[in-house]
């Protein structure tokens, strides 16, 4: 058992083990001034919750190996501009009917003349899987590469079976990037979540999609870390899928009650069992994918 | 000039009321009472003091007209103990004069008391709060967001969540404060020039998903000129020149509004033509912002108090650190 210390500050913890230092920190949403600097670079309006200080950083000292989950990291990837083809571009359930009422010819109330307003998914859907932060001095910073993981190599899964043994938590966080209501549409967020175990590290980043009568769709990035692996090992795993609401919809456990539908956890489950969806927005997102990187 | 038409009430009202009257008052500032701490009252009161509170609210326009001095607020969303925060921080009702903007239900885990609470003041005190109306007091959107469930779960039937939405279909879309301040849950639409045109809505009905009174109630303010569509398909975006044009036209200083979160509470625009008001800290327990309350004296003069959340131990809310998951 590797001997573990944990460290607290208010808005941080952070935990050193087997040469890991792995920092959790979460803050409230941004203040104005924050979220103009953000916007400014991001250049894309922000979510209504913007946790734009949170982020979880793991470092690998021997190796000098750093990776991070980041709230500017994951609304870069949003797509700021007009959506095209694989960016799974929605609108809201009742778009149709709305623009009918102002564009029919017999319409009472014609559309005002309108200026165009800055395009970008409002869904901020991402599929961003964490990032290696650029160090100071790039050149000298050692370089580690992903490569597919092999089928048939069992150290390139996650191995489920450990994960699910109850083992005590050694350290725990989630770590909330941002949030959207989309204007009561339905709801948009995207969440880390970390556990470190005596025998591993284990990471879960979700985004999670709900537009009201539209679509729901998840993208999970799962990373894990044996901490008995030699050459250490990290395997990423990414798995996205999207389903028409109303086919989501049917799989509540009771009819009337519609909580589970603002569920995230359930969500995932739900989404992962059934068979995909073959008339779908074609967002790039759907299907999956495993790497493996050595750290050494 | 509150002071004067508020000694004039008083004496209206002794003059008015006969024994069985004053019953009534009595029994209505028990309830007020109860909850306030939180208690929520029996489905047969809810269903009397929703009939009253239509009585008095099918009386008033569409755009209700009030007097200074007022303190104005934004989204509440069933934050009840966030909601007594905020009353002690701007004085009781009827000792300060209310009007709050909408959205008093939804995702907050007490929009049953909260609601009650304010209606009950509101047929206590019909000249001393004003409530206007914000999206979601509707029937569609309560049935997602966590009022209707709410309901349910504490009278075990829908009648209360019924009755509550048939109040919402009486109160008002907007309010004018001394003629100069003009005040809407979301903003201004494409059709409505003058506030005599928003007069001339019928409003007794279900939040409609398009025209005027939709636009009243879901709009924003943009930083874009004229009108824009906005990107997520329906519902419009209105510039800085739409909302001096505006104010020009209908010879007001500021629009107040409420429907989106304000970090810092609140949140000018356009020259401060118009302002943005957030009275729901610490929003859905966990964005750890500030909120606010405009409080306008008798010329008008703005001053905004910044409260936060109320203290932990006086809720049942969920602990600040979530408990560690076995997650996969």
């Amino acid at each position: 058992m590797h001997p573990h210390q944990l460290f607290e500050s208010p808005n941080s913890r952070e935990i050193h083990i087997a040469g890991w230092v792995i920092t959790a920190s979460t803050s409230p949403i941004s203040n104005a001034q924050e979220c103009d600097a953000l916007q400014a670079a991001l250049r894309i309006p922000l979510p209504e919750m913007t946790f734009g200080s949170n982020f979880l950083t793991l470092e690998h000292r021997p190796s000098a190996w750093k990776y991070t989950f980041t709230t500017k990291g994951a609304l870069g990837a949003v797509k700021n501009g007009e959506l095209g083809p694989g960016d799974g571009g929605v609108r809201v359930g009742y778009a149709d009917k709305w623009l009918q009422s102002r564009t029919d010819p017999s319409s009472q109330l014609p559309m005002p003349k309108t200026v165009p307003t800055k395009p970008y998914d409002w869904t901020y859907t991402s599929t961003y899987t964490g990032h290696e932060p650029l160090s100071d001095d790039q050149s000298s910073a050692p370089q580690f590469t992903w490569r597919e993981g092999d089928k048939d190599d069992a150290s390139h899964t996650i191995p489920i079976a450990e994960l699910s043994r109850p083992d005590p938590i050694l350290f725990y966080a989630e770590i909330p990037l941002y949030e959207d209501e989309l204007h009561d549409n339905g709801s948009s967020s995207l969440l880390v979540r970390i556990r470190v175990m005596p025998t591993c590290i284990f990471i879960l980043s979700r985004f999670t999609l709900r537009v009201d009568n539209v679509l729901f769709r998840t993208f999970d990035t799962r990373i894990y870390h044996s901490l008995s692996s030699n050459p250490p090992r990290i395997v990423r795993e990414t798995r996205g899928w999207e389903a028409a609401y109303d086919r989501v919809l049917r799989l509540l456990p009771k009819r009337n009650d519609l909580t589970p539908l603002t569920d995230p956890t359930w969500i995932g489950k739900v989404l992962s069992e059934m068979p995909r969806d073959e008339n779908n927005t074609g967002w790039r997102g759907i299907g999956s994918k495993i790497e493996v990187s050595e750290l050494r | 000039m509150g002071a004067w038409w508020g000694e004039k009430g008083r004496v209206g009202l002794r003059l008015r009321l006969g024994v069985l009257g004053r019953l009534f008052i009595c029994f209505r500032f028990r309830q007020i009472e109860q909850l306030q701490r939180c208690e929520p009252i029996s489905e047969e009161q809810v269903k009397r003091l929703c009939l009253k509170a239509r009585e008095i609210l099918i009386e008033e326009g569409n755009v209700q007209v009030v007097d200074s001095p007022v303190t104005i607020c934004g989204d509440i969303h069933g934050q009840f103990f966030d909601l007594m925060e905020l009353f002690r921080v701007g004085g009781f009702c009827p000792e300060t004069n209310y009007l709050f903007m909408g959205d008093f239900v939804d995702r907050g885990f007490y929009s049953v008391e909260t609601f009650l609470l304010l209606l009950a003041l509101k047929v206590r005190y019909p000249e001393r709060i004003t409530l206007i109306r914000g999206n979601h007091e509707s029937r569609q959107i309560t049935q997602v967001y966590g009022f209707y469930d709410e309901c349910q779960r504490k009278y075990g039937s829908s009648n209360v969540w019924r009755w509550c939405c048939e109040v919402f279909d009486y109160l008002a879309l907007g309010a004018i404060v001394d003629g100069r301040v003009f005040c809407v849950h979301g903003g201004l639409s494409p059709n409505l020039q003058s506030i005599d045109q928003i007069r001339a809505i019928d409003r007794k009905q279900e939040v409609p998903h398009d025209g005027p009174m939709c636009d009243l109630l879901w709009s924003d303010p943009d930083d874009i000129q004229g009108w824009g569509l906005s990107p997520r398909g329906a519902g419009f975006l209105f510039g800085a020149d739409i909302t001096k044009a505006f104010a020009h036209h209908n010879a007001t200083d500021l629009i107040a509004r409420a429907h989106q979160l304000a970090m810092e509470g609140y949140k000018h625009m356009f020259d401060q033509t118009i302002v943005t008001v957030w009275s729901a800290p610490n929003y859905c327990y966990r964005c750890g912002n500030v909120a606010s309350i405009l409080e306008l004296d008798e010329h008008l003069g703005q001053e905004y108090k910044v409260f936060s959340s109320a203290p932990l131990d006086v809720r049942s809310v969920p602990a600040k650190r979530p408990p560690a998951d076995y997650f996969l």
